[in-house]
């Protein structure tokens, strides 16, 4: 068995369609002549573990070519969306400290230098764009919004 | 009420300064966001949404379908001065609108873009109108199985459009399906799939989920390397002219045949689901092309060209509202967003959604009707600032926009609980678009999920009797369309090739004629005759032309 990477995609869905499966053996049984809530899930469960062999068999019978690529050379290629989810996640994370405006302000500046390059001659600009365009939106939707962003326990006043 | 009455009623609901107001900037916006090569008109879509819920229902869909009408049209600038699409339902308009503006008319060719966008969105509206509340009248006829299997089906076509990838089209619905069943379940609210986490419990909110699956995949695609993290969105060719439009009005509506054609072409491909205008537009400039006395002046700048792609993508628009508001089913991401702003405002639409608030519902196809204007209008003196929007790098657009939609998702329900949602759902749809998976179908998995459950269990709490998928007249006629849907990839790629490919159109006719005969009254049981005498002398007449294998099916166009 060769594998590529449809290959690896068919084994995964099989792995969750048999996760997915024993965990819908746990839900409750039909009640009142209604449908059992593991019944929907099947439904969808049975065909999805059909196409999903139907995806290994094809991968082994007509293999897809795709660039082979050593882990640096993958990691180099995917080094940006890699940094952006990173960057995300750091954002998610320090939101109950940091808040939105300031967790945003880093989140979006970082992510302006990560992605265009950290010459001095660029901060500045990246620096005004998160500042205009974080504080612009924070500023809509908290004054003309009323949305009560989360503020963070740095600019928490009580 | 009638028609006009109706049109009365939900007048002064949306003809007021702020809702004006609000469908200019939102029209604007959407101009903008067409403009933009790479920013789809859905994404604008969602970055205005956040800003509708302190809205009315009819302020914030009014908007909302601002943006969308000036989506359609901001494409047809970039494409026409730069050769790049603005939206993928530009990509025909650069076939001739570069060349022309090339050949030194660029503002003959914006006009002419304009006039058509015009033109297709007046059209579109006006079928709108009078087509969605007869379609709400037969979907009163449905009943729940008829409904599932129309979601099938909807599935079914949407993974078919992935082509040669209909299994992993296929995959992604079913991904999409599987998705919406963690949290709880419909029926008794019992939690399911969990794994014994808390939060999950209350499921995922599609619109972090749609977000994530569409936006981030989208965007991350965008910047994967520093080159195209650089590049400016409009290239370096971008110029601005100012539009001719006197001469462009003469020139569009002196083909008034081809500006209808194009027109119902994309009224009829927004009404299936899933096709949105990034087919109409091709569709539609191939038959204008296969029509046109000029044919040989295609892809050198021929006017009917532009009038094609334009006057199609804007009315797909209102095709695509017809069934969401008749039916209550969205088709595409387009109108799955605008289902969730609905829902947002307690606004269910369904069959009877049309008749229980005809001011809503009117008042949308008012706003559709009035942003066709507007998008008139401001073509008329912004296109200089929209060029020069042109010029922002990619890598600029994607970190505000990545924010701005964190804090639009957080807004949704003030919990953080939605940010996340986004977050891993963003990982998940740029891993599976990288896998080869298309994101479209796996979108409305998620969306019609939650539906397709319902109304499976308001069908077993009926009957136990599975026949009735195939004895109901609509269901079957859905399940079939479905099944002919899951061929149609094939049938493209083998037409003219494979000699069974000559018998799928009449074979399709003679099937589909068996739930058409069944359904009450006299009309529908004779069009089933016809049509099933017709699949007949199809086939009798392709069975007589077995030499000529391609013998009566329409020449296919060599672009």
């Amino acid at each position: 068995m060769s594998l590529n990477r449809d290959a690896f995609v068919a084994v995964f869905f099989l792995f969750l369609c048999a996760v997915m499966f024993t965990a819908s053996t746990n839900l409750p049984p039909a009640m009142f002549g209604q449908m059992s809530p593991a019944l929907w899930p099947r439904i969808i469960l049975v065909p999805l573990a059909l196409l999903s062999a139907l995806l290994l068999i094809q991968s082994q019978r007509h293999p897809v070519e795709t660039e082979r690529k050593t882990f640096s050379e993958w990691l180099q290629y995917n080094k940006n969306p890699f940094f952006c989810f990173l960057l995300f996640f750091l954002f998610l994370v320090t939101m109950p400290i940091a808040g939105m405006l300031l967790g945003g302000l880093a989140y979006v500046f970082l992510t302006l230098n990560v992605l265009g390059g950290w010459k001095p001659s660029q901060l500045g600009l990246h620096a005004a764009i998160s500042a205009v365009f974080v504080i612009g939106m924070w500023a809509i939707f908290t004054q003309l919004l009323g949305v009560l962003l989360p503020e963070g326990e740095i600019l928490r006043v009580y | 009420m009638g028609l006009f009455e109706s049109l009365a009623s939900a007048a002064p609901e949306l003809f007021t300064i702020k809702t004006m107001l609000l469908m200019m900037v939102g029209t604007m916006a959407g101009l903008i966001a067409g403009a933009i090569p790479g920013f789809t008109i859905a994404m604008a879509v969602v970055l205005v949404l956040p800003f509708t819920f302190s809205m009315t229902p009819v302020e914030g869909l009014a908007t909302m379908i601002a943006v969308y009408v000036g989506g359609l049209s901001g494409g047809l600038m970039s494409g026409i001065l730069t050769g790049i699409p603005g939206t993928p339902s530009s990509v025909a308009t650069t076939f001739d609108g570069y060349p022309m503006a090339r050949g030194g008319k660029p503002g003959l060719a914006l006009g002419i873009g304009v006039w058509a966008s015009f033109f297709g969105g007046v059209i579109a509206s006006i079928v709108l109108m009078v087509v969605a509340p007869q379609l709400a009248m037969i979907g009163l006829e449905f009943q729940p199985v008829d409904y599932f299997s129309l979601i099938l089906f909807a599935l079914t076509v949407t993974a078919s459009m992935a082509g040669d990838q209909i299994l992993k089209g296929l995959m992604a619905a079913l991904f999409g399906l599987l998705i919406a069943t963690v949290g709880s379940d419909v029926v008794f609210g019992q939690p399911r799939f969990t794994f014994g986490i808390d939060s999950v419990a209350q499921g995922f909110a599609f619109l972090p989920v749609l977000v994530g699956l569409f936006a981030f995949s989208r965007l991350l695609g965008d910047v994967r390397t520093s080159e195209k993290a650089h590049q400016r969105l409009g290239g370096n060719e971008a110029h601005a002219v100012h539009i001719d439009y006197l001469g462009a009005a003469r020139e569009v509506i002196s083909r008034w045949g081809n500006i209808l054609r194009s027109s119902l072409i994309g009224v009829f491909v927004g009404v299936l689901p899933a096709a949105g205008s990034t087919i109409s537009n091709i569709l539609a400039y191939d038959q204008a092309k296969k029509t046109s006395k000029e044919s040989d002046k295609f892809g050198t700048g021929a006017v009917d060209g532009i009038i094609a792609p334009e006057s199609a993508n804007n009315a797909t628009a209102g095709g695509a509202l017809i069934v969401m508001m008749a039916l209550g089913l969205p088709g595409d991401i387009m109108t799955a967003i605008m289902l969730g702003a609905l829902l947002i405002h307690d606004v269910i639409p369904s069959p009877s959604f049309i008749s229980d608030e005809p001011q809503i519902a009117y008042s949308i196809f008012l706003a559709f009707f009035v942003a066709n204007f507007m998008m008139l209008f401001l073509q008329s003196f912004t296109l200089r600032g929209f060029v020069l929007i042109t010029k922002v790098k990619m890598y600029m657009l994607a970190a505000v926009i990545l924010f701005y939609c964190s804090v639009g998702i957080f807004a949704l329900n003030n919990i953080t609980y939605d940010m996340w949602t986004l977050f891993i759902f963003g990982i998940i749809g740029f891993v599976l678009r990288a896998l080869g998976f298309p994101i479209v179908p796996m979108v409305l998995g998620v969306v019609l999920g939650g539906i397709a459950e319902a109304r499976l269990s308001q069908v077993f709490a009926r009957s136990d009797d599975i026949m009735v998928f195939i004895s109901r007249p609509w269901s079957l006629f859905f399940l079939l369309l479905g099944c002919f849907s899951l061929v149609f990839p094939f049938y493209q790629k083998n037409i003219g090739k494979m000699s069974w490919t000559r018998f799928f159109v009449p074979a399709l006719l003679l099937v589909q004629a068996v739930p058409v005969f069944m359904m009450p009254g006299i009309a529908r049981p004779a069009v089933a005759i016809l049509m099933a005498v017709t699949g007949a002398l199809m086939i009798l007449y392709r069975l007589q032309n077995t030499t000529n294998p391609v013998a009566g099916e329409p020449k296919q166009s060599s672009d």
